[in-house]
């Protein structure tokens, strides 16, 4: 029988594949960004289950921070998204291939 | 199976079912709702680990600042719904990505398995001659934030600080990146 | 007969957690529930006297009129009959969503108030604050976070120019304002070091000189940067851009009509009613009577009735006292809405972003050295 934090990590790995799928198929920057997001939140996931599981604080701590870098992340990325919008009309990945010549 | 472990695992495989239909949605809107709902999924089951500041800052950070960021630009952009297309991976990279994903299952089963339930005594890392850590604060339902607290600055302050430098670093650089085209617009103009 | 009561009295013995706590839930409920129709009518009188109209004063009940307070009574029904329409060009299942998610934020954020320390039945002691988690008031914040969703969502899926912007305005507002509402409390956090609000309310039942030591002496500039960003985190005038009928028609309600855009009050006056006891309780002592604490009352009462009843009545007392004071703030809240003319949208920025941020920075910092320097001594 599985005890809980161990039934958290196996579902934050879960998590991180669902994310990373979404990473890989969606060719929508924003929906890229979102699955990040997802991935993040896994990564959180296994943080607080692994504190659980050692019976220490770190865990919680690292969330933290792993939170901080999501916010710097997201305000950076939409702003990238955001001035692409306003030059190319487009937030398709398929669409920036300016430096491909 | 108790109660919280039964909400546990409902919690857990309504967030994993939830990130797929996430990223499986053509309107924006939809797919950052439904992101928020796996976020408070994700805080109920830190609830239900104990971690009441986690659950509680994840709501707050995560549902209630950085998506609400999201949907701004959503809507701001206002994006017709997009046409699904699940082209443009090949081969290779399905190949490469499947073997990440193995090697990932592996280091996450054996050996993390290994080194969290070793826990973290065994390690030495309390044994070490640092005397901070012999007082670190343990786990515990109780005073939650105040354990937090008392790890995050006092064993990691100098990250907490560096943290605090790169946001604001991100808070500048995305003003500057998002005025840029305006400022060059009027140039223009 | 016998037996089935003491199966009862069995049952309750063993399980009075979660009778109480269901108890306590419902409660909470009934006063949220309450909120909405009374500060309708409150608002409606109110608004006539500073305008010198008489204001509704008509519908009684078998002829009481009391003032005209079957208002909100006719006003639900009115309400509830009118037609249930639901635009065509709107997106429908967020359409219906919106209006659900500020009223369900509403009543789930009042649970994390203290409604009265606690009352002894039968031995066992309750304490009265229905959610207590051990983040304690960061719980509320969480659930008004929650909350600008309903106004973002109604103002997208209306599929209409002014609704959007509504929406816009609104979400941008929410997270300008809620950093300068977090900062604000943050002083108020390390004074009584803790985040819990039984302890802190316990704090503030003591006194210095003949001043009761309540929050707003401790930190009077974190008071007034907290009842203003209130103002704007539940979308009242001087900050309902969001609505702005003058601009906007009526912002991200445009589409809305009947019971669904009641939800969006009883939604907003739920969260007003929270905040303002979130107020209270951080700044002006919650259910504590000023220089009664709460066990010298307990002790008053308790020649009067008994020693279980006495801390029943205290709750009561409590219970009122903790309503008086945000009576005063619901004042403040229709009185400024009728007295002050809305912001234009770049000054509310500038508000939230050149004065409030800053100033509540500065506020923090100086009472972390005030607090360091008293601790040091």
């Amino acid at each position: 029988m599985l005890t809980l934090p161990e039934l958290g990590l196996y579902f934050s790995f879960l998590m991180f594949l669902v994310g990373l799928a979404g990473v890989m198929f969606r060719k929508n920057i924003l929906f890229m960004m979102l699955s990040v997001e997802i991935l993040l939140n896994a990564a959180n996931l296994a943080f607080v289950s692994a504190s659980r599981l050692t019976n220490t604080m770190d865990g919680q701590v690292v969330m933290f921070f792993v939170m901080a870098v999501a916010a710097c992340e997201a305000a950076v990325g939409l702003a990238l998204i955001i001035s692409l919008y306003r030059t190319k009309a487009s937030i398709e990945v398929d669409d920036l291939k300016a430096l491909r010549g | 199976m108790n109660l919280v472990m039964l909400s546990f695992i409902v919690m857990g495989v309504a967030a994993v079912l939830l990130s797929g239909v996430m990223i499986t949605r053509r309107w924006p809107v939809s797919a950052a709702m439904v992101l928020i709902s796996v976020m408070t999924l994700l805080a109920g089951m830190f609830g239900l680990l104990d971690a009441h500041f986690a659950a509680v800052s994840q709501i707050i950070v995560y549902a209630g600042a950085i998506m609400v960021v999201f949907v701004f630009v959503i809507m701001l952009l206002n994006l017709p719904p997009e046409e699904l297309r699940y082209g443009g991976v090949t081969v290779g990279e399905m190949i490469l990505s499947a073997a990440g994903v193995a090697v990932a299952l592996v280091l996450g089963t054996k050996v993390g398995q290994g080194y969290l339930s070793v826990g973290i005594e065994e390690l030495g890392i309390l044994k070490s001659e640092n005397s901070l850590a012999l007082h670190r604060p343990l786990f515990g339902p109780d005073q939650n934030v105040k354990n937090v607290a008392a790890t995050m600055f006092v064993e990691y302050l100098w990250a907490f600080e560096l943290i605090s430098f790169l946001i604001i670093a991100a808070m500048i650089g995305s003003v500057v990146i998002a005025k840029k085209r305006s400022a060059e617009n009027a140039n223009a103009a | 007969m016998d037996a089935s009561t003491s199966a009862v009295v069995q049952f309750l013995n063993n399980n009075i957690g979660l009778v109480a706590g269901i108890g306590k839930i419902a409660i909470a409920l009934v006063i949220a529930l309450q909120v909405a129709p009374i500060m309708v009518w409150v608002e409606r009188r109110q608004a006539a006297f500073i305008q010198r109209r008489i204001g509704p004063n008509r519908v009684g009940i078998f002829g009481f009129k009391l003032f005209g307070l079957g208002q909100p009574l006719a006003d639900t029904i009115k309400l509830l009959f009118k037609e249930d329409f639901v635009p065509k060009h709107v997106n429908k299942f967020f359409y219906i969503l919106a209006p659900i998610i500020p009223a369900v934020m509403g009543l789930v954020a009042i649970q994390g108030i203290p409604l009265g320390k606690e009352i002894v039945v039968a031995g066992h002691t309750i304490g009265l604050q229905p959610v207590n988690l051990n983040a304690g008031f960061l719980f509320l914040f969480a659930m008004s976070a929650l909350g600008v969703y309903g106004v973002a969502l109604a103002g997208w899926s209306s599929n209409n120019k002014y609704a959007l912007l509504g929406g816009l305005r609104a979400s941008a507002q929410m997270i300008s304002y809620e950093l300068a509402m977090g900062l604000a409390l943050l002083p108020m956090v390390f004074i009584y070091g803790t985040l819990d609000l039984q302890t802190m309310i316990a704090a503030q039942s003591e006194t210095f000189g003949i001043l009761p030591k309540w929050g707003i002496f401790l930190s009077p500039v974190s008071f007034v940067i907290f009842v203003v960003t209130m103002f704007a985190e539940t979308n009242r005038l001087p900050f309902d851009l969001a609505e702005g009928e003058a601009e906007l028609v009526a912002g991200f309600l445009v589409e809305y009509g009947s019971m669904r855009w009641s939800l969006f009050f009883l939604g907003e006056y739920a969260m007003m009613f929270t905040l303002s006891a979130l107020t209270t309780c951080v700044f002006l002592g919650g259910y504590e009577i000023p220089w009664l604490p709460h066990a010298e009352l307990v002790a008053l009462l308790t020649p009067v009735f008994t020693a279980e009843p006495a801390t029943w009545v205290a709750a009561l007392i409590g219970l009122g006292v903790l309503i008086a004071k945000v009576a005063i703030f619901m004042f403040l809240f229709v009185q400024v809405r009728f007295t002050l003319p809305r912001f234009r949208y770049d000054q509310l920025m500038r508000v939230g972003w050149v004065y409030m941020l800053p100033v509540a920075l500065g506020n923090l910092v100086l009472m972390a050295v005030i607090v360091a320097l008293l601790r040091l001594t």
